[in-house]
């Protein structure tokens, strides 16, 4: 039995009805919320947290996994990145306070503290750029952090821009773009690989 | 996992490799020298009395290669070597997985050819099968078949370059986004994004002969083709695939690569190839082709599959009164001489403890070696009965 691990979240309601679109799997939202795990039409499917959905199948645990590129940014590991999924779609940005002199990268300070969700990516990025930072990891309501100075600017994900205008901040530049994938574990590739590219090729076909 | 270790091990010996030591601690430039810069970031180093920077071993083929062009420099090829030994590698990634892995492998050097791939191919199989697993299947591929492809592709060197790293990542999402910015329409352009898809049996090279217009690849498939039939006479033709979408370190291979998978493992338990450059790094170019065996997950695969192997019984604990202890070290003496495995009690007991103390090692005979010399044994489902020290060793040696 092929296994797909899909996660809470804004992710969840694209998760299902991909699966439901393609012919996969029909679930419903409550169902799946309340056992977690559900065998239906010779799929198993596990409900996890974003950030344990690379973990789960890079152990083999599930064979795919539908997990946001944001989240494969902090967890690189063996798994197959084999679809783009299209939805969920949200950027990476660099936001600084509206009032904030950062500009273009030439306007940065030779050191710049920032907070973020997203280390890993951030890291990467400021590299990129021959930026020097220094990171500040938060878990939650990052925008706060530049408010009261903790901060000169954060990186984190929008996806309508309201919360950062909310707190009148702005973007300063796109770090990245996200969207949910479909990626699989590098060994179910090899043992169960007929009934796993049949269900690969049906979910790339229904990609809206 | 001794005991798997030992299985495999005593495998190899069959196919006449010669087992041997290599250090654990290595100097770091040296260790450098076959490895790509994600592992050597990950070895475990520290520094030398004189500044120099050593390292803990995170693979063995390189401290096997050193030998071979050094202390074995003279040795005639092909030299055939197997190792064991504990691995140490640091991963900083979101998983502490272990630090400490533990590895069995075996390199053929001075050989090139499909002969010598087939051999160490089979081997690997053979060793996996020693070990008790069963239901694993070999994955064979070749590094000359991608690396054709690339040279193949009209494409300035940063896309080339993107388009390894992308893969070694294996992100097929980001590797198509690459290639639709690029000119290319091709037929080996659609082959990069079916990559991992072209697994199978012979017919699948026949298939890929078509799509591919390059001589490297075209030879890689040749290759393929040889060892795939070759692994057919060793008997291994229901355990192989042809793999061509095989990803691996693309520097380091130089031609046929294999991956073994077992049923419900998320990651390969053996790993190999031909790596014809590393040799000459060391000043003794050579061919050479071999692998190496994951222990660790060798023995999760044999737990899942109820095939854990026992832990050794004791054939039997002696134990004995305040006068009998001259006689009872004889006695498990003269056990051991007849191959069995024999406790003797450090401390006088009574007939009741004796019992219990048995029973807590798991021995299957208590024999209890009583101030006459004679030694009370009760045989299964028989009652006690006491008999003279020789004839319990004869009659547990005969197999009662």
């Amino acid at each position: 039995m092929i296994s797909i691990a899909i996660p809470t979240g804004v992710l969840l309601q694209g998760s299902l009805d991909l699966l439901r679109r393609s012919g996969a799997v029909e679930l419903d939202r409550e169902e799946i919320g309340r056992k977690l795990l559900v065998e239906k039409d010779g799929l198993r499917v596990v409900l996890v947290r974003p950030a344990d959905v690379a973990a789960y199948v890079d152990y083999g645990s599930a064979d795919l996994g539908v997990v946001g590129k944001d989240q494969l940014w902090e967890s690189p590991g063996p798994h197959y990145e084999l679809v783009d999924l299209c939805f969920g779609g949200c950027d990476l940005v660099l936001a600084a306070p509206e009032a904030s002199p950062l500009d273009d990268p030439e306007t940065w300070p030779p050191a710049m503290r920032v907070a973020t969700k997203y280390p890993r990516a951030t890291a990467a990025f400021m590299e990129r750029m021959g930026q020097t930072v220094e990171m500040v990891r938060l878990h939650g309501s990052v925008e706060l952090a530049p408010q009261l100075g903790l901060v000169d600017a954060i990186v984190d994900l929008t996806a309508s821009g309201r919360t950062l205008r909310e707190n009148r901040l702005r973007v300063v530049a796109e770090v990245g773009r996200s969207t949910a994938r479909l990626i699989a574990n590098q060994a179910s590739l090899k043992t169960r690989t007929e009934a796993l590219q049949e269900l690969v090729s049906r979910l790339r076909a229904h990609v809206s | 996992m001794r005991a798997t270790q030992e299985a495999i091990l005593a495998e190899m010996r069959r196919w006449g490799y010669r087992y041997v030591v290599t250090p654990s601690l290595e100097n770091l430039d040296a260790l450098a020298l076959g490895l790509e810069a994600d592992q050597r970031r990950r070895l475990f180093k520290l520094s030398d009395g004189d500044g120099s920077l050593l390292a803990l071993v995170g693979e063995r083929t390189v401290p096997v290669a050193r030998l071979a062009a050094g202390k074995l420099r003279t040795a005639p090829l092909p030299l055939r070597l197997c190792y064991a030994g504990p691995v140490l590698t640091n991963d900083p990634d979101r998983f502490t997985r272990r630090r400490e892995a533990h590895q069995v492998g075996a390199e053929l050097i001075g050989a090139s050819g499909s002969v010598a791939d087939a051999e160490v191919i089979a081997m690997a199989a053979r060793c996996l099968e020693a070990a008790g697993l069963h239901g694993y299947q070999v994955d064979v591929g070749h590094s000359g078949f991608f690396q054709g492809l690339l040279d193949g592709l009209e494409l300035p060197p940063e896309s080339k370059s993107g388009i390894k790293s992308l893969l070694a990542r294996r992100d097929f999402v980001g590797l198509e986004a690459l290639l639709e910015q690029t000119p290319l329409r091709s037929a080996e352009h659609e082959l990069l994004l079916r990559f991992p898809a072209l697994r199978g049996q012979a017919d699948i090279l026949e298939a890929a002969g078509k799509l591919v217009r390059n001589r490297r690849s075209e030879q890689a498939l040749e290759e393929l083709s040889r060892v795939h039939s070759l692994l057919g006479a060793y008997g291994q033709g229901e355990t192989v695939n042809l793999d061509l979408g095989a990803i691996r370190d693309f520097d380091y291979y130089t031609g046929v690569i294999f991956e073994a998978y077992g049923q419900d493992l998320g990651s390969p338990l053996a790993q190999g190839g031909r790596y014809d450059r590393l040799l000459g790094r060391f000043g003794r170019p050579a061919a050479a082709t071999g692998f190496m065996v994951h222990l660790d997950l060798v023995g999760e695969g044999l737990r899942r599959s109820g095939r854990a192997p026992e832990l050794i019984r004791l054939d039997a604990a002696v134990a004995w009164s305040a006068a009998g202890l001259d006689s009872a070290l004889r006695l498990g003496a003269s056990l051991r001489l007849f191959g069995m495995r024999a406790v003797v009690d450090t401390q006088a007991r009574g007939q009741a403890s004796a019992g219990a103390w048995a029973a807590g090692l798991g021995a299957r005979h208590l024999l209890r070696v009583e101030a006459s010399g004679l030694v009370g044994w009760a045989p299964a489902g028989g009652r006690l009965r006491r008999l003279p020290a020789e004839q319990v060793v004869v009659r547990l040696a005969g197999g009662s």
